[in-house]
């Protein structure tokens, strides 16, 4: 996971009692402007129908009307945060939720912080301070979320297609490095992904590792299919 | 052991904690599902250090990701939950920062009372404060005879004053409350500045004559509302000092800490403004009920509001 390419991932990691760690992806500024329009549509949207609805009440309703738009602004993500799902429907229908910064699923005093943090965030105007908090953080968090110690992350990691590519398995000629493995196994998954002439461009990086006993490979075998079947060895086929 | 051999031998189990977090978790017993998911905690330790494929560690991370959110997510959030921390949990942060309190009781009063005093020899200062259509609002507002007292004759039903006053009150506590990350300037702004109001409110309404409605007027609610915007300002100070002099911690961390701590105080004081805003609209108001009656209502809240905070004072 992240070990290869810390630097240019976003990928931010939370340590669990069982020792093992959570990769969590923060959503970043694009995807959660997309979220809160789709939010403040719908919030626009139940407060138009409360307004129609109280204005048959008069005076009365005037005052229905001011409570539920205060509750509405208020309450409404923190009533979709706490529930089951973590996320409003704007997030929910982008794929993003809300946990807490250690990997925690958030907690009730979390969810009322960030929201009530909401006010600042929206200084100076059209979320200002949470644009640039957003933007200048590698974990895309507004103030709310540093105060309350949250943060917005894709619910779903993507799932690459494809699997190890065939291939005659080879023993390493040499013993290998655990990142040399890694790199190996890597490259022989995503092969399928390339084109042959791009393969063999980056398999050629090895030309280290082409001892080979005659049997498994010649000197005409490309180096793309020795690595491949370097890495099905150490994956554990040892036909 | 190669990737081949561990899948083989584990699989059976990653798929039993994958099929349970994908929906079926009830239908799994918590022990076997604890069971697994420290299993598969284990074997994504295990597939790290032996630097086995990623599609391998990828598949046992998302899955224990899963898993760990739902062993560690919060099951309790009924009602009696609710209850605790109103009851029990509110007023004992409360005592946690009476020093808060004290200072953010003395920002609001020490303004309300000197601006209370100026005004009600001098009325023209209110205008220091607010514009003269306002001031002369107020004037009518707190006339003997309006039919509503604390509002214009034209401003609507008891319904629409609660609405009115609940949002206008909690956006006021959640001011003191919100501002106070600016190193606490703003919480002391927003106290002293709705302190001074209030005082030159009282000073000029005084100074006009119209004070035997005015004060039963306010003396019910305000055991709610002061207290409620006080105790939001003295959060509001923690998140300062907490930014200002975060001691030993990173500021960020001790801003955490600070805000996980208050955010109960907020809580509670929304809703006491609550309770104030009904007892405003449709007690405070209410031109029927002598004014003898509403001091003694008032007496009866402040005391409740006395008892609710200072009570088992001694246990914490």
């Amino acid at each position: 996971m992240g070990g290869v390419h810390p630097a240019i991932d976003t990928i931010v990691t939370a340590e669990t009692p069982e020792g093992i760690s959570i990769p969590i992806r923060p959503a970043g500024f694009a995807v959660r402007a997309c979220a809160f329009l789709i939010d403040a549509l719908i919030r626009i949207a139940i407060l138009s129908v409360c307004a129609f609805l109280f204005s048959l009440g008069r005076r009365v309703g005037v005052g229905l009307y001011l409570i539920s738009a205060f509750v509405i602004n208020w309450l409404y993500p923190v009533l979709f945060e706490m529930s089951a799902g973590a996320a409003t429907p704007g997030k929910r229908a982008l794929g993003l939720y809300v946990l807490m910064a250690n990997g925690l699923p958030i907690t009730p005093a979390g969810c009322l912080i960030r929201n009530l943090l909401r006010a600042v965030d929206m200084l100076p105007l059209l979320y200002a301070f949470a644009i640039v908090s957003i933007l200048l953080r590698r974990d895309s968090r507004r103030l709310g979320d540093l105060a309350a110690g949250t943060v917005v992350a894709y619910r779903h990691e993507i799932e690459r297609a494809g699997g190890l590519a065939g291939g005659v398995p080879i023993p390493p000629p040499v013993v290998l490095t655990k990142r040399q493995e890694l790199a190996l196994t890597a490259f022989a998954w995503r092969v399928d992904r390339l084109t042959p002439a791009r393969a063999e461009e980056i398999a050629s990086h090895a030309a280290g590792l082409s001892r080979f006993r005659p049997e498994r490979a010649t000197s005409d075998t490309p180096m793309t299919d020795r690595l491949i079947g370097i890495a099905r060895w150490l994956h554990g086929d040892r036909q | 052991m190669t990737a081949l051999d561990f899948e083989a031998s584990n699989e059976a189990q990653w798929l039993e904690l994958e099929k349970a977090v994908s929906g079926g978790e009830k239908t799994l017993d918590p022990e076997r599902f604890l069971f697994l998911y420290r299993a598969a905690c284990e074997h994504l330790a295990l597939a790290e250090a032996r630097g086995f494929p990623a599609p391998l560690v990828s598949r046992l991370s998302r899955v224990t990701a899963r898993a760990h959110q739902i062993v560690y997510r919060q099951s309790d959030l009924g009602l009696g939950r609710i209850a605790r921390t109103l009851m029990q949990t509110f007023p004992a942060t409360v005592r946690a920062h009476r020093w808060y309190v004290l200072v953010a009781a003395l920002l609001v009063f020490a303004p309300a009372i000197a601006m209370g005093y100026v005004v009600a020899h001098r009325p023209d200062l209110i205008l220091s404060l607010a514009d003269s259509t306002t001031v002369e609002e107020f004037g009518r507002m707190y006339d003997p005879a309006n039919p509503a007292i604390g509002r214009l004759r034209d401003a609507g039903t008891n319904w629409m004053m609660f609405g009115f006053y609940m949002a206008n009150n909690i956006g006021i506590a959640f001011q003191c409350y919100v501002s106070g990350i600016f190193f606490g300037l703003g919480s002391l702004y927003y106290l002293a500045y709705n302190g001074a109001l209030g005082g030159a409110v009282g000073g000029y309404i005084t100074s006009i004559g119209f004070a035997g409605t005015f004060f039963p007027f306010i003396a019910t609610h305000s055991a709610f509302e002061i207290t409620a915007v006080v105790l939001s300002g003295a959060a509001g100070l923690r998140i300062g000092r907490s930014v200002l002099l975060p001691g030993r911690l990173p500021r960020v961390a001790s801003l955490q800490i600070a805000a996980r701590e208050t955010s109960v105080i907020v809580f509670g004081s929304a809703i006491m403004l609550v309770i104030a805003a009904a007892i405003e609209a449709f007690w405070s108001s209410a031109p029927w009920v002598s004014p003898g009656a509403k001091f003694s209502g008032a007496a009866g809240c402040w005391l409740l509001v006395a008892i609710f905070f200072l009570r088992r004072a001694r246990a914490d």
